[in-house]
């Protein structure tokens, strides 16, 4: 029963290649192929949730070996990757729940999203998304579900940017998107942790070894796979993604951030429960970690006026409680919360709509007394905390402006260093009359020609003379008195501008990020 | 080293060589265009032959060619490839192919000549992967400035696409003067160690040269010779600057293959580290810097660029450091991954900037403020776009993912500060690809004559096909590439890291 595991998987992503190649060329468009995607779309999801019920039965019966490989990916020395599975417990039961929500979402779409113009792009998108997301449960190895990992925040950002006209929906997407981005690499670092520490990325031999791994070994694997997981599922200080990801259509904001991507983090923790379990310091961080983020949360649901942004700041704050019962040691509770909690939110996140048409016209509830009492709980709770605009200011923008700041030194210092007969940043348009235009700007450009050598003997001869030249000009003829005072000023400015620069605090985090690499290599 | 039966290496520097005579030479432009395209598929399957007989068992060379060239200084017409460089041929023919078919149309003056530079750097690049002669690889390497200065110079976009091709010389000749000299050191050395007298115990072969005993103060000398001469080309930073230039004045297809073909990277990870191997496993911290360096550098500057072009020059900077990050990490991962990531680039940065090439061709410019909405009246272009791009991220399901996963763990071994600056990397190149693609692709429309633009052509569509599919094929089965290169990099690692006594 165990090769099951590879239809399940296969299903949806055939199910994506199809109608992603047919929409790009043209042969699946238009409101008449609307039904055969939908069919496409919908039958092969469920009868990959047949399949995932099946194998649970099996795994009931006991009737699975607990894993299945299905070849090597990719080998390099001692560095192997398999495409394994695990079809056994945990994994298998999610996959299972997981499965039943994705065929109750793409079946609500189908009628949600008649005659929208991305009709096809939902589909390709939810296809690979439930393809992505089962490969992520059932992934054997850390590669694996990372590769899920990805491709599901992929979808989301397919999603979220569904509306590709609107440069909010698109700004927020490209966020979320790199926001996401950080965890990852807290994922792939914790790959090569594992790799390098444990000499394995299997997750059942990682948690087998566990036991024979120092605390700080296992401490820096469990906070790297933790920080993916805040990042995933959106715990402090990564939760404003979350808000920002409402974007997409309602049934996308169902199965992305009510009911299943955002549990990946929670799955991805309770998987590692052995290893975190060596790790004290990693655990109190979870449990620190999930209470502030449901504190956070809490606080700022209470004065959220609309479903969706109410709605994910309560889902916030549940996945926050679970990392607290993780970091509690409550494993069983915690994965139960996890599949509790995906039902629930599914159903509410679909029905919002709905409900809003229900509420229509009712009056707006006030703001619970004991917020509206403090005030500065209050402007807090509004502004969310001031989370995006801090992590504006001291990442984004200094990144930025580091990003400027090296664009200019390219451009004015180490291009005019290298020499450079044409500059780089100067190219502005493909006129040919730009050319003849600059050519007869410069009446001395014969002149100009006359002195200039060309090649490394010419260039050098032609610097020599100049330097005698110059010698000759400022030292010799003008005198020296008026030339250093000169001198010295462009010094004074030039220190004044150095001054200016490493002050800046972008500047001073580089210098103390250096000398903190510095030290670690020595 | 096994003799080739048959001088396959020979024909595929050959074909192209009077390809581009032939195609130089006929009267008419149709006759000469049709010829150029039969030569460069020919070609292609050529390649393919040599990929397919050539043995992924053995780490040596293999289809080697030796020909007396000039017997008093004992230099000779040496060709063989290995698994680091065969499928390094392939890739240049199809790139040849891709760039020729995407300049159908759009050259206007000169296209005999055109075509014909186009087939003569195709078979010189394929001579420079092949030789084995340093003299040989010097002449090929030194061949290849003709045909870029006047692609670039006379079939250029820019208006100062004359300064840029001056410049990308320039900065090539001044690469080739310290290849020359650790050429020189080299050759001598071996004279010297043999005991023989000057010209006759000469040897430029590299197999020869590889096993001679090297000084440890020559050693440094040599390796930052030609670390230096292939530096320039890669481009590693601050050597860089020629690449913009070069991006925004020369035409696209042109800047395609340029940015496609790493071929100071090749020189890096073939001449560099084997020939001086004592000096680069000492010095290899300082190639990992200056690799993490370049890979920062280039990635914080791509974050503010609003050219797509000078954008996909930054972009191409930064990987090229994250190769030579992969390639000081001295282990399996980081050099497997660095060579796959090289294999990668002529799918995905030459197949952006032929895309650019095309948003160019149609709108007359890749500024960002001339552009916005492309998505809703090109979706197919767009498409092609964004699946490049997921490959240039390293998104899983694109040949991306498995390279730079391998560059990352590899670099992570070798030490962890250099691993998290190629995490960094990892998180900004979404940044600047993904802000650009906001901000070009996406968005309202706000000029008509976006509006008014053309999708993908039947032949830009077949062009981008093939690409496409191999970006997902080698993301799902990167296996194919590496058990080719797995046993030649087991013996260059073994070279480095076991040096005989």
């Amino acid at each position: 029963m165990d090769a099951l595991v590879v239809l399940i998987l296969l299903l949806p992503l055939t199910a994506a290649a199809v109608i992603g190649i047919g929409h790009v060329f043209g042969m699946l468009c238009g409101v008449a192929d609307e039904a055969v995607t939908a069919r496409i779309a919908s039958w092969a999801i469920t009868l990959s949730c047949l399949l995932a019920l099946t194998l649970l039965g099996a795994d009931l019966f006991g009737k699975n070996t607990g894993s299945f490989s299905a070849g090597q990916w990719l080998g390099s020395d001692s560095l192997s990757i398999k495409v394994n599975f695990i079809t056994t417990g945990f994994n298998v039961g999610l996959a299972a729940l997981f499965s039943i929500l994705l065929v109750i979402v793409t079946r609500f779409s189908i009628n949600y999203l008649h005659k929208e113009p991305g009709f096809y792009r939902f589909f390709f998108a939810l296809s690979l998304f439930s393809s992505a997301m089962l490969l992520l449960v059932l992934s054997g190895n850390a590669v694996g579900t990372f590769v899920g990992w990805e491709i599901a925040g992929l979808c989301s950002y397919l999603l979220i940017a569904f509306a590709y006209d609107r440069p909010v929906a698109v700004i927020n997407a490209t966020r979320v998107f790199v926001t996401n981005r950080i965890g990852d690499a807290g994922f792939i670092l914790g790959i090569g942790i594992s790799y390098f520490y444990a000499r394995n990325i299997d997750w059942n031999g990682l948690n087998a070894v566990a036991a024979q791994l120092t605390t700080p070994t296992a401490t820096v694997i469990a906070m790297c796979f933790a920080v993916a997981a805040f990042a995933k599922s959106a715990q402090l200080p990564f939760t404003p993604w979350l808000a920002r990801a409402m974007e997409g259509p309602t049934p996308s904001s169902a199965v992305f951030y009510g009911a299943i991507m955002t549990h990946a983090g929670v799955y991805l923790v309770i998987l590692l429960q052995p290893i975190f379990e060596q790790a004290p310091f990693a655990m109190g961080l979870l449990a620190v970690v999930g209470l502030s983020t449901a504190v956070y949360s809490f606080v700022v649901g209470l004065t959220q006026t609309d479903v969706k942004s109410s709605l994910c700041f309560a889902i916030s704050a549940q996945l926050g409680l679970m990392f607290l019962e993780c970091g509690l040691g409550l494993w069983q509770l915690a994965s139960w919360h996890l599949c509790a909690h995906a039902v629930v939110r599914c159903y509410q996140v679909l029905t919002a709509p709905s409900f809003l048409h229900y509420v229509h016209g009712n009056p707006m509830k006030p703001v619970p007394r004991d917020i509206a009492g403090l005030r500065w709980l209050y402007t807090a709770s509004i502004q969310r905390f001031w989370l995006d605009p801090v992590t504006d200011r001291a990442l984004v923008r200094p990144v930025h402006g580091l990003g400027h700041d090296l664009g200019y030194f390219d451009d004015h210092i180490v291009d005019r260093i290298m020499g450079t007969p044409a500059r780089a940043g100067r190219a502005i348009s493909s006129l040919a009359q730009l050319e003849g235009k600059i050519l007869s700007s410069r009446p001395d450009h014969d002149a100009d020609e006359f002195s200039r050598g060309s090649g490394f003997a010419g260039k050098f001869f032609q610097w020599t003379a100049d330097i005698f030249n110059w010698f000759e000009d400022r030292l010799v003829l003008r005198g020296i008195g008026i030339d250093a005072i000169d001198m010295g000023r462009q010094l004074g400015y030039a220190a004044n501008k150095f001054e200016k620069l490493i002050l800046k605090p972008r500047y001073l985090v580089v210098f103390v990020f250096t000398v903190l690499l510095l030290a670690a290599a020595i | 080293m096994s003799e080739a039966g048959f001088p396959l290496l020979s024909l595929a520097i050959l074909l192209p060589l009077l390809g581009a005579i032939a195609t130089g030479f006929t009267p008419t432009v149709k006759l000469a265009k049709s010829i150029a395209l039969v030569i460069a598929g020919c070609e292609l399957l050529l390649t393919l032959l040599i990929v397919q007989s050539f043995n992924a068992g053995s780490g040596d060379f293999q289809l080697v060619e030796k020909y007396p060239w000039i017997p008093f200084l004992n230099i000779n017409y040496l060709v063989g490839v290995d698994g680091i460089s065969v499928l390094f041929l392939p890739m240049s023919a199809l790139l040849t192919l891709t760039a020729i078919i995407a300049s159908w149309n759009s050259v206007q003056h000169s296209p005999r000549f055109h075509f014909a530079l186009l087939l003569a750097l195709e078979g010189i690049t394929i001579g420079v992967f092949t030789s084995l002669d340093t003299v040989l690889f010097f002449l090929f390497w030194e061949l290849t400035l003709p045909p870029f200065f006047f692609l670039i110079g006379l079939w250029g976009i820019g208006s100062q696409r004359r300064g840029a091709a001056m410049k990308y010389t320039l900065f090539m000749l001044f690469g080739g003067v310290p290849l020359l000299f650790a050429i020189v050191i080299l050759a001598t050395n071996h004279a010297v160690a043999v005991g023989g007298a000057i010209p006759q115990a000469l040897s430029f072969s590299l197999p020869v040269l590889l096993e001679t005993p090297l000084a440890a103060d020559l050693q440094i000398l040599v390796f930052f010779l030609l670390l230096l001469g292939f530096a320039v080309k890669a481009p590693l930073a601050p050597f860089h600057t020629w690449l913009p230039t070069a991006a925004m004045e020369g035409p696209a297809h042109v800047t395609a293959i340029l940015t496609g073909l790493k071929l100071g990277a090749y020189g890096i990870l073939r001449f560099t580290m084997p020939l001086a191997p004592a000096a680069a496993v000492e010095y290899s911290w300082l190639l990992g810097i200056l690799g993490a360096v370049t890979l920062i550098y280039g990635a914080l500057i791509a974050l503010q660029q609003t050219n797509l072009r000078r954008l996909l020059a930054y972009a191409s900077l930064s990987h090229v450091g994250l190769v030579v990050v992969g390639i000081a990490s001295l282990n399996m991962q980081g050099l497997q991954g660095a060579v796959f990531q090289l294999l990668n680039f002529t799918l995905v940065a030459s197949s952006l900037m032929l895309v650019a090439g095309m948003i160019q061709h149609r709108l007359g410019s890749t500024e960002i403020i001339h552009l916005g909405g492309l998505a809703k009246v090109m979706p197919r272009l767009t498409c092609f776009y964004f699946l490049f791009t997921l490959a240039s991220i390293g998104v899983p399901g694109t040949n991306g993912f498995p390279a730079e996963l391998m560059l990352i763990i590899g670099a992570l071994k070798a030490h962890a500060s250099l691993g998290i600056a190629a995490l960094v990397s990892a998180v900004l190149g979404a940044t600047y690809m993904l802000s650009y693609i906001r901000r070009a692709f996406f968005g309202p429309i706000t000029q008509s004559v976006v509006s008014q633009a053309q999708d993908l052509s039947p032949r830009e569509l077949a062009l981008l096909c093939v690409p496409a599919l191999l970006v997902l094929v080698l993301g799902f089965f990167p296996d194919s590439v590496l058990h080719i290169n797995q046993m030649a990099s087991e013996v260059w690692l073994s070279r480095l890291l076991n040096p005989a006594p």
